[in-house]
C-alpha cells in the first residue's frame, strides 16, 4: 500500500527528479489541483480526483501510477483474484479469452473471478433502484471512482443522486468473501481478494473505499503489469488448453455506451457519457435540472468507459472493438443468483452517503468568502490575462485564488516581472 | 408598458428591505447574450454557478439560482434580439437581471402561464420553447419582476436569498 503522509490517499505520484516544472499537467487537470512551485509539480490531495489526465500528459515521465506488487497476495492463505471487465479486450485475437483467464489464475492465485460476472445482476439492482429512488432521477453511476470523487469536490449538490449501491467487482467481494469463509473454513483475514484494475482511480479506491461498510479488497494490481507477467506465460497454456468459464456477454460493462443501453428500457431512460470534460459539463447540466429526462447516466471520466483506463496497455477503441467481437461470439456461463439476491435482500450492498468535500468555496463563513472574491477580481485586473501557466498555476484566475488564499505571490508573475527590473535582480 | 410582479410567501417584508435600504454591491458579474446563439447561451449562468460555488452558497440555493437564471439566459437568445445579464451578489442574496433588446411580449399574464409558448421553428428544433420557462424562474425565485411591452425591450429580475 502506498500513502503520501497526507490525509488523501492517491495511486499518482511525482517523481520529482524527473519533473521540468514544464505546467503540462497543471493544465489538464480537471480539479485545478496541481501547481508548480520552485519548478516542481505539486498536487492537492483534497482535489486530486485521480482521472490520471496528468500522468496521461507528461512527457518526462515524472508523474507515474502507483499500485500494489504481487507479491503480498503470499501475506494470505487462500488468494482470489478478480479480473476488471476491460482486461480481455487487452489481447490480441490470436490469444483467446480462456488462455488469458487461465493465466491470470496460474501467476499464483487459488481462485480466480471476474467482474463480468455479476452486471447482469448489477443491471437488475440498478433497475430496482430507479424504481425506488424515481424522486431523485437522474441517478448517477457510481461504479467510477473518479466520477464519485468528482461529484464530492465539485458537484456536491448532486450527491444524493449517486447510486448508493457497491460496484460490481465489490459485490462480488462481499459475496465471495462470505462463501470461502465458510467453504474452505478461513477467517476472513486469511482470504486475501485482490483486484486487477484498468486505473489509478480503481487503485485509490481499494485503498482508500468511499462509503463501504465493510472490508472489501486487498489489493489492485495494474492491468498492464498483470499484462506483462501473464505474456510471459501463455505460450505454455495455448499448447495445453483447459476448460475455463467465461463471461463475453458481461466483458461490455467496459463499454460505458453499452452499459446504457443494457440498463435502458421500457420505463427507463439511461444516458452515456464518457471522458472527462464531458462527463464535467453534463453533470453540470444534471444541477441546471436540464437532464431530468433522464432516470440513469452512466458517467466514466476515460474515453468510452473503463477500456480506455490509464493502466491498460490497447487503445480504447480497439479493446471496444474486441470486447464486442467476443460478447457477439460467445455466451455467459449461467452463473447462481440466489446468494446475490439474499445478500442484496439483506442490504449488504448499501453504500453509506458520501460526505462533500467542496474544493471551490474560499471560506467557510460566505462574508469572508465575498471579501475574499472581491480582492481576487482586484488581482486579476492586475494580471495580464494570458493563462499561460508560467507561474504554476493554471490560469490568471487561479494565481489570484491562490494569493488570496496565501499560496502564492503577485510576483509568481513571470509576464509582470519581465516589466519590472527590481524584481529580476532579486533572483 | 405592462408588468408583472411576484414575491414569495414569507418574503415579503425581506424584499421591501432590500428595494428601500438598496444595499451596495458586493461583486458583479456581467455577460452578453447574443441573439439565437445557442451555442454560447447558458455560459452566463456556468460562470455564475461556478462564482456561488466559490461562495459556499448552499447546494439547494444554488441549484434554484442555476435553474432560474439558466430558464432566463436561454429565453433571452432564443425569444429576443438579444440581451445582457447583470448578477449582482450582496451580503445575503443574489440579484440577477436580464435586459435584452426586444421584441417584447405583448401579454405578460399570457406568457407566465405553463405551457404558452411563442417560439419560433429553429428554437423548437433545438430543444427549446416548451412555455415553462417564467414559470420556472417564478418558481426558483424568492421575487421575481418582469416588465415589458409589444415592441420595447424586456427586463426581467429575480431574487435569490442564501439563507
Amino acid at each position: 500500500m502506498i500513502r503520501n503522509n497526507t490525509p488523501y490517499f492517491h495511486a499518482i505520484q511525482i517523481l520529482e527528479d524527473n519533473c521540468t516544472g514544464c505546467t503540462a499537467c497543471v493544465r489538464v487537470c480537471p480539479t485545478e489541483a496541481i501547481r508548480v512551485r520552485n519548478r516542481k509539480a505539486d498536487i492537492d490531495p483534497y482535489r486530486c480526483v485521480d482521472c490520471g489526465n496528468c500522468m496521461d500528459v507528461c512527457e518526462f515521465h515524472a508523474i507515474i501510477p502507483s499500485s500494489d506488487p504481487l507479491d503480498i497476495i503470499h501475506n494470505f492463505k487462500y488468494k482470489v483474484v478478480i479480473i476488471s471487465s476491460s482486461f480481455f479486450g487487452q489481447f490480441t485475437e490470436d490469444i483467446s479469452y480462456a488462455a488469458a483467464k487461465q493465466a491470470v489464475l496460474e501467476l499464483g492465485f487459488d481462485e480466480v473471478a471476474e467482474e463480468a460476472m455479476v452486471t447482469d445482476f448489477m443491471i437488475s439492482i440498478i433497475r430496482d433502484y430507479i424504481r425506488v429512488n424515481r424522486d431523485k432521477r437522474p441517478i448517477l453511476g457510481s461504479n467510477c471512482p473518479a466520477v464519485v470523487r468528482l461529484i464530492q469536490v465539485k458537484y456536491p449538490s448532486l450527491l444524493p443522486n449517486l447510486l448508493h449501491q457497491e460496484a460490481p467487482m465489490s459485490i462480488l467481494t462481499r459475496y465471495l468473501r462470505d462463501k470461502i469463509a465458510r467453504e474452505q473454513k478461513l477467517k476472513d483475514e486469511e482470504i486475501g481478494i485482490f483486484l486487477i484494475v484498468p486505473c489509478v482511480a480503481h487503485v485509490t479506491a481499494v485503498h482508500q473505499p468511499e462509503g463501504a461498510y465493510k472490508h472489501l479488497q486487498d489489493g489492485a494490481f495494474s492491468a498492464g503489469m498483470i499484462y506483462g507477467r501473464v505474456r510471459e506465460i501463455l505460450k505454455e497454456i495455448q499448447n495445453h488448453p483447459v476448460d475455463i468459464d467465461t463471461y463475453p456477454q458481461g466483458l461490455t460493462w467496459a463499454l460505458s455506451g453499452v452499459q446504457a443501453d443494457l440498463v435502458d428500457t421500457d420505463d427507463i431512460r439511461a444516458l452515456s457519457v464518457n471522458g472527462v470534460e464531458n462527463v464535467m459539463d453534463i453533470l453540470s447540466r444534471v444541477e441546471d435540472h436540464y437532464l431530468d429526462q433522464y432516470d440513469y447516466i452512466v458517467l466514466r471520466t476515460c474515453t468510452n468507459g473503463c477500456v480506455g483506463g490509464c493502466l491498460n496497455v490497447e487503445n480504447p477503441f480497439v479493446a471496444m472493438s474486441r470486447i464486442k467481437k467476443m460478447s457477439k461470439e460467445g455466451t455467459n456461463k449461467e452463473i447462481h443468483v440466489e446468494e446475490l439476491e439474499k445478500l442484496y435482500a439483506q442490504g449488504e450492498f448499501i453504500v453509506s452517503p458520501l460526505a462533500p468535500r467542496p474544493i471551490m468555496e474560499l471560506d467557510k463563513d460566505i462574508k469572508k468568502a465575498i471579501q475574499k472574491m472581491k480582492r481576487i477580481n482586484e488581482f486579476l485586473t492586475m494580471l495580464p490575462g494570458l493563462n499561460c501557466s508560467a507561474c504554476g498555476s493554471p490560469t490568471c484566475y487561479a494565481l489570484a485564488e491562490d494569493i488570496v488564499q496565501g499560496k502564492a505571490s503577485i510576483d509568481d508573475c513571470l509576464v509582470l516581472r519581465r516589466g519590472n527590473p527590481d524584481l529580476d535582480e532579486d533572483e | 408598458m405592462s408588468e408583472y410582479r411576484y414575491v414569495a410567501e414569507g418574503f415579503e417584508d425581506a424584499v421591501q428591505h432590500f428595494e428601500e435600504l438598496k444595499p451596495e454591491a458586493e461583486v458583479k458579474l456581467q455577460f452578453a447574450i447574443p441573439e439565437k446563439d445557442f451555442n454560447t447561451a447558458g455560459k452566463g449562468s456556468f460562470e455564475l454557478k461556478n462564482m456561488l460555488k466559490r461562495l459556499g452558497v448552499d447546494s439547494v440555493v444554488l441549484r434554484r439560482i442555476a435553474v432560474a437564471s439558466y430558464e432566463a439566459e436561454i429565453n433571452v437568445a432564443a425569444h429576443s434580439k438579444g440581451g445582457i445579464m447583470y448578477s449582482t451578489v450582496y451580503e445575503n442574496l443574489i440579484h440577477v437581471c436580464f435586459e435584452d433588446q426586444g421584441p417584447g411580449i405583448a401579454d405578460i399574464e399570457q406568457a407566465m402561464t405553463p405551457g404558452f409558448s411563442t417560439a419560433d421553428d429553429l428554437v423548437r428544433e433545438l430543444g427549446f420553447g416548451a412555455g415553462l420557462g417564467l414559470p420556472n424562474i417564478k418558481k426558483n425565485s424568492d421575487a421575481m419582476s418582469l416588465v415589458s411591452a409589444a415592441g420595447s425591450s424586456t427586463k426581467l429580475e429575480f431574487l435569490i436569498y442564501f439563507a
